[in-house]
């Protein structure tokens, strides 16, 4: 969202929180089809004679006539997108709530900013559920109980390089591979410990952490809502997240050992 | 049978350890669970009855769509709210990695069938969720219409 914004009239507001909402679903995981639903029915609640929205994976357009003829149109460029579904949950009742009851422009703004402050589970939680995700899968995939411990270990490395490599400004495939390669390095450097009875499927419960499943499902159901350029760029990015993904960590453990 | 059972916990627990991730709170995440698990019992069902891959995954998909579909309408939240998180323990995750080991191994031999089960499981998950989807869209949509013509009249 663009701070410290100042607009000559009540309408631009307008437009700017509607796209604020928009932006916020895209980035939160939200598909096309309800982002472009989602404005579309904002617009018209705020009584815009005519509004058109183009939106993909990267950019939103909206262009909104306003009853007193007025044009406005605004842009968003969209650079990266996380999974955040409770998020997508408050700024959908958000909008319901709006659409049957429009509210002023600093208002709105003030209910955007509180949906979009979503109650997150605390940093040390996370932390735990990549371990515990990681094991649950390695358990799932064919691993015994002395796979459990190394694979929950390998599931918190794979948080805290996730968390190191966040800060560089790095595309994202690539940092899922070196994370998914650092992860198969420390499989293999505990099996060699003696730790872990099969390396492979402690990598595989670990490599489900990585897998981005939310991209592959939001892809599809652009695909089924007719949005042809947003499913193709979806599914792509996710499919090359997955073979990038796994073909890290088989590098490295083809390479020594397992 | 004991791999089953254990399979059927880890992917229930699995699923909402994912919901976790993914921010979700409370009862949803239990209703999470009860669909991952679920999904996966589906497979095994069919599996067990001689369907194949393809349709165990298929009919896997479908169950969990439909729940989803259903659950974001009585609990009005978003349907990826529910989906993704219990579609996870379906993704292939260790035949991709396999597919990829016998790529670097150069094991030529093995590559293509591995490859070809991966494509499997990805198209029959894909065209799974495409068909249900469309037909719950659908079916809810007339049934609101319906709705909506009763409470009028």
């Amino acid at each position: 969202m663009s701070e410290n914004r100042t607009f000559i009239n009540e309408s631009q507001r307008i437009v700017a929180c509607i796209l604020d909402i928009g932006e916020l679903l895209l980035t939160s995981g939200a598909e096309v089809m309800r982002v472009e639903d989602t404005i579309t029915r904002l617009c018209d609640a705020y009584g815009f004679v005519s509004s058109d929205v183009l939106t993909i994976l990267s950019s939103i357009i909206l262009t909104a006539t306003a009853a007193d003829g007025d044009i406005i149109t605004q842009t968003r460029r969209i650079k990266s997108r996380d999974t955040n579904l409770i998020r997508i949950e408050r700024l959908n009742a958000l909008s319901r709530r709006v659409t049957a009851d429009p509210l002023p422009s600093d208002a709105l703004s003030l209910a955007i900013e509180d949906a979009a402050r979503v109650p997150t589970y605390a940093r040390h939680w996370i932390f735990l559920a990549y371990g515990f995700n990681a094991a649950v899968f390695t358990l799932f995939f064919g691993g015994t109980m002395a796979d459990f411990l190394p694979s929950f270990l390998a599931g918190l490395g794979v948080y805290i390089y996730l968390q190191i490599g966040g800060r560089f400004r790095m595309n994202s495939i690539l940092l899922n591979t070196i994370c998914s390669a650092l992860m198969a390095l420390s499989v293999v450097g505990m099996h060699a410990l003696g730790f872990g009875q099969h390396p492979d499927k402690i990598v595989i419960g670990n490599i489900m952490l990585l897998i981005p499943g939310l991209a592959l499902t939001t892809s599809l159901r652009d695909l089924i809502n007719g949005d042809m350029l947003s499913a193709i760029i979806g599914f792509l990015e996710a499919l090359l997240k997955a073979l990038a993904i796994a073909i890290g960590a088989a590098a490295i453990l083809t390479r020594f050992g397992g | 049978m004991l791999t089953n059972i254990i399979q059927t916990l880890t992917a229930a627990l699995g699923a909402a350890g994912f919901g976790l991730l993914f921010n979700v709170h409370g009862k949803k995440l239990l209703w999470i669970a009860a669909g991952g698990g679920l999904g996966w019992l589906v497979y095994l069902l069919v599996e067990a009855m001689g369907g194949g891959l393809f349709w165990a995954l298929f009919l896997a998909t479908v169950t969990v769509v439909t729940l989803s579909e259903i659950l974001s309408r009585v609990l009005k939240s978003p349907v990826i709210l529910f989906l993704v998180p219990m579609l996870i323990p379906l993704v292939p995750g260790g035949g991709l990695y396999y597919m990829m080991d016998a790529l670097i191994r150069e094991d030529t031999g093995g590559f293509p069938a591995k490859l070809e089960s991966v494509a499997i499981q990805v198209g029959a998950i894909a065209s799974g969720l495409i068909v249900m989807t469309s037909i719950m869209g659908n079916f809810f949509t007339i049934y609101y219409r319906r709705k909506a013509q009763k409470q009028g009249k």
